[in-house]
């Protein structure tokens, strides 16, 4: 269906290729998982099978993808996007027109179908995506979930043999996520589509997938074949690049390490049970549960919100939210998108103002905490690190803060060194904040933030967008902090993160906030997950699977404490191997 | 603005958004040459009822939405009286004094008649706003007069854009406050702030439109030079009947407010 041939491709004014030398087949009906680092081309490739590379992006091409038969270069993109159509990442900034229908239509219209069979078309691509009802809809007032399949609908409707979905799930919180995976489940089932899934968000998904291709950042071929192979047999490498992989994998390439043998190597939750049934009792059937340990109950609160209410306009967006939150506490903030996470948060740093005496800083009212005062003491990290870069290098973005505090400048210039060299920013000092990657911009956000030694550090969605390495890396630099004594505060939709890192959880639904408490019980509460749109992360729907026919793996959410309850060993998630 | 459209179902939303053009283009014209206070004053009413009645609009949103413009005009009924010529409405005599400035009743009249011109032509484009859908009125455009359909639909996206760079500033602002960036006023500060903004706001407007344009083009957007349309954009009977009742009256009122004495020379007609 599929054929690249000695693929290169460089984007118009880059040094590097963003691609060098990839040879690929994809037969017709395979499901094909593309994984790869930031940066390694994975969308760029996505987009050479519909022909905007090399057609619509500039950028020199050699080499031959070819299409259902036809060659990239010389068809057109209008042959190649009816035969290749995809979904991108981006609900907000893939879409024409205001109205679901018409969104559909607009695919249809550029293709020149006649108006009599769009009707037909329409109701069978929302059909196909579970949106039958939903045609007269305005988008926006559809969910991340609804906008998702609403361009897959769009796809469909053109009737493509190849569906290719970049990043489909990253902007989605937990429900929308399940929704996607649910509906490309079904499509996989029809066996008429080739589909190529570039995702981070693997476990769901694996029972789907046919073969894995993983890019390097060099934009070559890592590894390449059946999942169970490469899961089993290239993990190293995988790990040594960054590379995400499905939380199953992981587990029992750890497993692995410790002298145990699967056959086969589980890489779905399915398989997983069955392997993990025969595992022989640990000697500590019992593990070390409690980890993280919420004994900071006692602590005096750090941040106390008192009978906090916001309305935008006349949508009650909180409601009546009481919580304190103790010092050195790891707090994750969850719940689905329009819960109202950012908004809470955004009241505990004063850029929504909350009413005198709702929201509380060690005892006292913030609404008579001056700015300059609150901002030393309580640190925000917002999701896109860009929207805080303020000055032109980030060695002066780092020294903003404490140049502010009036520090002397051989001080300033000790701390800005310490942080350059804890970041791992060090050989960027003078380089523009904006020419950084991802990963390293969302470091240099987290350094300027800390540059004054706030107590409190807050941060919303910390590892969105980036690849593995990073995200483990950042998590790992917060676990430091938390572990030096600061209070932090994370927004997320990331489950696994969640039950890795986190003390307590603070759930919250339509404004209100339906839990606060360990971060263990929330995973207990089914029904409140239930409510609040949420998922279990994999590993601990995995224990809940097993529990049946282990009761003493019952319970478990993490690597580690898989780790340590099927074997004697305790580990750290994240160790070199 | 988006946010002024009232999407709900009335005969006004109804209409092809070409005819409500057609229909009051010509009155909005005639109305900006006007030059007494009485002829805006009425078809501002026109205009109001129309909207209100024929596009369903509850009495007290259009009010809150017409109360910013109101606020804005208000500022000539202020400040024309202060800032015309004395030599042309001296003859009016002087209706109060502000220490040194004589302000003439002429003057208030000038003032009273130009805000009421602008209101009335604010009203007039409302009525068009209020009750249509951008993404109708482009492809309206594009279909029945030939506007090339690629230029339509990059003034959509643009359209579309707009409120996602206001949720961004809004976003950056509050960004740079955390950041400790210091809310002086002056116009230094005001510069600093706005280069600041800038740069963040470009890079992801330009990445925003850059997603945009790839997902246009991936679903053959441009492919060839023309393309066919669910939705089809005709005058139909009752098109004709609006715009042929919306002109009559209008026609009808003016012929009123002249015999009555009302209407004075429009602007063209007036010596200078």
């Amino acid at each position: 269906m599929i054929c690249i041939e000695e693929l290169h491709f460089r984007y118009i004014g880059r040094k590097a290729g963003s691609l060098n030398g990839l040879n690929a087949c994809i037969t017709q009906g395979e499901t094909v998982l593309l994984l790869g680092p930031s940066g390694s081309g994975k969308s760029t490739l996505a987009l050479t099978f519909n022909g905007l590379v090399p057609h619509i992006i500039g950028g020199s091409m050699t080499g031959v993808v070819e299409v259902a038969g036809m060659d990239s270069r010389s068809a057109t993109v209008a042959e190649l996007s009816r035969q290749a159509g995809i979904v991108f990442q981006d609900p907000e900034a893939q879409f024409v027109t205001m109205i679901v229908e018409d969104e559909i239509a607009f695919g249809l219209e550029n293709l020149r179908v006649p108006p009599e069979e769009m009707d037909v078309r329409i109701q069978e691509a929302l059909d196909q995506v579970g949106l039958a009802h939903d045609r007269r809809r305005r988008l926006d007032a559809l969910s991340g979930g609804e906008k998702q399949r609403l361009a897959l609908a769009a796809v469909l409707a053109m009737r493509p043999q190849i569906l290719i979905f970049d990043e489909p799930t990253a902007n989605l919180d937990p429900l929308g996520t399940r929704q996607v995976f649910e509906t490309i489940a079904r499509l996989k089932a029809t066996g008429r589509y080739t589909m190529i899934i570039i995702e981070h968000k693997l476990d769901d998904l694996m029972h789907l997938i046919d073969r894995v291709i993983a890019l390097t950042s060099e934009g070559r071929i890592l590894v390449e074949g059946n999942p169970a192979d490469v899961f089993s047999g290239q993990t190293e490498k995988m790990m040594a690049y960054g590379i995400w992989m499905p939380q199953t994998a992981i587990l029992a390439h750890k497993l692995r390490a410790r002298g145990l043998t699967f056959s086969p190597f589980p890489i779905t939750l399915a398989q997983a049970e069955l392997a993990f049934c025969d595992v022989k009792a640990s000697l500590n059937p019992s593990g070390d549960k409690s980890h993280p340990n919420p004994d900071n109950d006692d602590q005096p609160p750090s941040l106390e919100v008192r009978d906090l209410s916001f309305h935008y306009g006349e949508k009650a967006v909180l409601k009546n939210i009481n919580m304190k939150v103790p010092k050195g506490d790891f707090l994750a903030i969850i719940g689905a998108n329009g819960a109202g996470k950012t908004t809470l948060a955004q009241h505990l740093i004063d850029t929504l103002h909350p009413p005198s005496g709702a929201v509380l800083l060690d005892g006292t009212d913030i609404t008579g905490i001056n700015a300059r005062d609150l901002i030393r003491r309580v640190g925000y990290v917002f999701q896109n690190p860009e929207h805080q870069f303020i000055t032109n290098s980030v060695a002066h973005e780092i020294g903003f803060g404490l140049r502010q505090l009036g520090l002397p400048e051989s001080e300033i210039n000790d701390r800005v060194t310490n942080l350059l060299i804890q970041f791992n920013l060090e050989k960027l000092a003078k380089a523009n904040p904006f020419t950084l990657s991802h990963g390293e911009k969302r470091r240099l956000s987290v350094a300027t933030m800390l540059a004054v030694g706030q107590e409190i550090l807050i941060l919303d969605e910390p590892t969105f967008g980036q690849d593995q390495v990073n995200a483990a890396a950042l998590m790992e630099l917060l676990s430091k902090l938390h572990a030096e004594g600061r209070t932090v505060i994370i927004i997320t939709h990331d489950m696994t993160l969640v039950a890795e890192y986190t003390y307590h959880c603070a759930v919250m639904a339509g404004g209100e906030l339906l839990f606060h408490g360990p971060t263990a019980d929330v995973f207990k509460q089914f029904d409140l997950l239930e409510r609040a749109g949420l998922m279990l992360p994999p590993l601990a729907r995995l224990s809940r699977r097993l529990a049946s026919h282990r009761p003493e793996l019952a319970e478990l959410m993490t690597i580690e404490q898989f780790t340590t309850a099927l074997t004697d060993d305790p580990v750290n998630p994240y160790e070199e191997t | 603005m988006q946010s002024c459209y009232y999407g709900h179902d009335s005969l006004l939303n109804r209409l092809n958004p070409l005819s409500k053009i057609v229909a009051t283009a010509p009155v909005i014209l005639f109305l900006s040459l006007t030059a007494d206070p009485v002829t805006p004053a009425v078809f501002m009413l026109l205009f109001g009822i129309t909207t209100v009645i024929w596009g369903k609009i509850p009495v007290m949103r259009y009010l809150r939405q017409m109360a910013p413009l109101l606020l804005l005009v208000s500022g000539f009924l202020i400040f024309y009286p202060l800032a015309v010529n004395p030599v042309r409405v001296a003859e009016t005599g002087i209706a109060y004094r502000l220490g040194p400035l004589e302000v003439y009743w002429g003057g208030i009249i000038f003032g009273v008649t130009t805000a009421l011109r602008i209101l009335s032509l604010i009203f007039g484009t409302m009525l068009f706003v209020m009750t249509t859908d951008s993404a109708d009125f482009i492809r309206a455009l594009v279909q029945q007069w030939r506007v090339p359909y690629r230029i339509g639909y990059s003034a959509l996206a643009a359209y579309r854009f707009i409120p996602m760079l206001q949720s961004e500033l809004a976003v950056i602002r509050a960004a740079h406050k955390v950041r400790g960036i210091s809310d002086r006023s002056g116009l230094r500060a005001q510069i600093d702030r706005t280069r600041r903004y800038a740069v963040p706001l470009l890079a992801t407007a330009i990445r925003k439109a850059e997603r945009i344009a790839l997902a246009k083009d991936s679903r053959a957007f441009g492919a060839y030079e023309t393309r066919t349309y669910y939705r089809r954009f005709a005058f139909v009977r009752r098109d004709w009947i609006f715009i042929g009742a919306f002109l009559t009256v209008s026609l009808a009122l003016v012929l009123f407010l002249a015999r009555q004495g009302f209407l004075g020379p429009l602007a063209f007609m007036q010596k200078l």
